[in-house]
């Protein structure tokens, strides 16, 4: 790969300098704008022609997203659905994982389920589940708990995908020591198994975490009323008040960028696990 | 301990081992298809019932130009969107695995569009494409006319929600490309420069021929994703500015309050999406097959 760049024209040079501009721009300027009108008065955001900088400034928005009480619960809600839903996952998805990495049937069964549960669409399973919810009567509940089931069942090939390289990578004699000391394979799992893969069992979870702050359509479709952080932008967005949504989108992306920024190798492991399948 | 005893134990010790997998893969499985996939069935059923089992949901998409225009548009931004999202991301991919380029704050810088929530992507893309947004404003300062980006029911909207879309998902096109092109062996571009290739011969007799099946399968899953393409549309155009199979079955769930005609329009999407996703799934494992050259 570096001897076709030590061939390159100066044709392609140029070519990545204004990819790498583009790259640059497309990244940051937005997150720009977006910060600025957090912090800017809301009549100010629609002034025509848009301002690139603030003219004045204020803090006002981020104290509305904190004083108004639906705001208050959505971000409490969010963090408890996202807890929640990642422990689930995590631990159903280190499970599978560990099956899947020890026994070949159990590797196909996986594969086939989650290949298959992959290709449902959001809105086929999100209205009958809504049903299915209510009959339970954990449909839009305050607490969230039936978007965080939903939530863990959408994260375990997440958690699963994160798990496997870890689990296939302790070798077996490592497991038959412990059962010539007369351990049983239970107990093997969770006192060999669980702690030698603790570094991709924290990945999983931040992962899984994740996958429940962002989440959009499930949440929209399960919590109509108590809602989550990603509907309640969405509504905040779509009917108005341009100075808390932008505070509101603000603060829902400092878990996500600082998990990505510090995350970043591992998780290009994960992100590309199954193109090389 | 005698041979026999130990032969005994390692046994028993295996059935329970075997035990042990069984219900470590049965229970996982089980929580995914009783959340997911039971849900779905039980909506293949209400798509059939209209007072009593019948096609009449069905019929009434049929009869809906709104259905088919959402059928046409399912079609032509996930293809609009993976053309971007797969020349862009290659060309980040090549330009960062390039030794003489590499920054981590351009890689960075790379990813961070997928490190933003969709949503608050879609919040931004709302201000920059609205009328009286950036966008129109930075073409106000060039001397250009402001456009209608979000019209509905415009082609230039579709266009949008194709940008957008791709703005988002590109960088984990760029990942999994990135992955693909560092498992190429440095000899072979040893080889083709003593054999005195130039870059772009290079390119199109090593890099791509080696880089395919990961091109492969990057497409299937990112297809996949982006026929499910929702909140994009929904946020930046409402339901019907745009429409897609999905934001037409939440209208019709949402607003028109006709939950099995919404059942039977994700039916058919999920038809699609299967279809095309077990299609792709054959093809790739006919590709990796018939590969000559070893990964």
């Amino acid at each position: 790969m570096n001897s076709r760049a030590r061939t390159e024209s100066s044709g392609l040079a140029a070519a990545r300098f204004a990819l790498n501009a583009f790259v640059l721009a497309a990244a940051a300027l937005p997150l720009y704008l977006l910060a600025k009108q957090s912090v800017t008065p809301e009549l100010e955001t629609f002034a025509w022609p848009p301002h690139w900088m603030a003219h004045h400034l204020t803090l006002s928005h981020f104290v509305t997203v904190f004083a108004v009480n639906e705001l208050r619960s959505a971000v409490l809600r969010s963090l408890g659905v996202a807890a929640i839903s990642a422990a689930i996952a995590t631990a159903l998805g280190a499970m599978l994982a560990y099956a899947m990495a020890r026994s070949s049937f159990a590797q196909r069964v996986g594969f086939s389920t989650v290949t298959g549960v992959r290709l449902l669409p959001m809105i086929t399973v999100a209205i009958p589940l809504g049903i299915i919810l209510a009959t339970l009567g954990i449909y839009d509940s305050a607490s969230g708990i039936g978007l965080a089931i939903v939530h863990a069942a959408i994260a375990i090939p997440t958690a699963a995908l994160t798990l496997y390289a870890a689990f296939a990578a302790i070798p077996l004699e490592v497991e038959e020591a412990a059962w010539i000391d007369g351990a049983s394979p239970l107990r093997i799992f969770l006192t060999i198994d669980l702690p030698l893969a603790r570094g991709a069992i924290a990945t999983a979870l931040i992962l899984c975490f994740i996958l429940s702050w962002d989440e959009f359509g499930f949440a929209l479709l399960v919590q109509q009323t108590n809602r989550t952080l990603p509907p309640l932008l969405y509504y905040y967005t779509v009917f108005g008040n341009v100075g808390p949504a932008s505070a509101l989108a603000m603060l829902m992306m400092i878990p996500a960028v600082c998990v990505v920024v510090a995350l970043g190798p591992s998780l290009r492991g994960v992100l590309t696990a199954g193109s090389s399948r | 301990m005698r041979l026999r005893e130990i032969l005994f134990r390692f046994r028993a010790v295996n059935a329970a081992a075997k035990r042990l997998r069984t219900i470590f893969v049965v229970v996982p499985c089980l929580f995914m298809v009783a959340l997911l996939l039971l849900p779905a069935l039980n909506g293949l059923v209400l798509s059939f019932d209209h007072h009593g089992l019948s096609l009449a949901n069905y019929k009434f998409l049929f009869h809906d130009s709104m259905f088919w225009r959402a059928l046409a548009n399912n079609l032509l931004v996930p293809i609009g969107s993976l053309v971007i999202e797969f020349v862009l991301g290659l060309a980040l991919a090549l330009t960062l695995t390039a030794r003489r380029n590499r920054s981590a704050l351009i890689e960075t810088a790379a990813i961070l569009p997928f490190a933003i929530p969709e949503i608050v992507i879609l919040t931004l893309a709302r201000y920059i494409f609205m009328p009286r947004g950036y966008l129109n404003g930075a073409l106000a300062i060039t001397g250009m006319h402001p456009l209608p980006w979000l019209s509905p029911h415009s082609s230039l909207a579709m266009f949008t929600v194709i940008l957008v879309d791709a703005w988002h998902v590109t960088p984990v096109v760029m990942l999994m490309l990135m992955a693909g092109l560092q498992t190429i062996p440095i000899e072979l571009y040893e080889a083709a420069r003593l054999d005195g290739a130039g870059t772009l011969a290079t390119f199109r007799f090593v890099t791509l021929p080696m880089l395919l099946p990961a091109i492969v399968g990057a497409l299937i899953l990112r297809g996949i994703d982006a026929l499910r393409i929702f909140s994009t549309v929904l946020v930046l155009t409402g339901p019907e500015g745009v429409p897609v199979l999905s934001t037409y079955s939440y209208s019709l769930w949402d607003d028109a309050q006709k939950p099995h005609e919404a059942m039977a329009a994700a039916m058919i999407l999920a038809l699609m999406v299967t279809l095309i996703g077990l299609g792709g799934l054959a093809l790739a494992r006919r590709f990796s097959r018939d590969d000559r050259v070893p990964a």
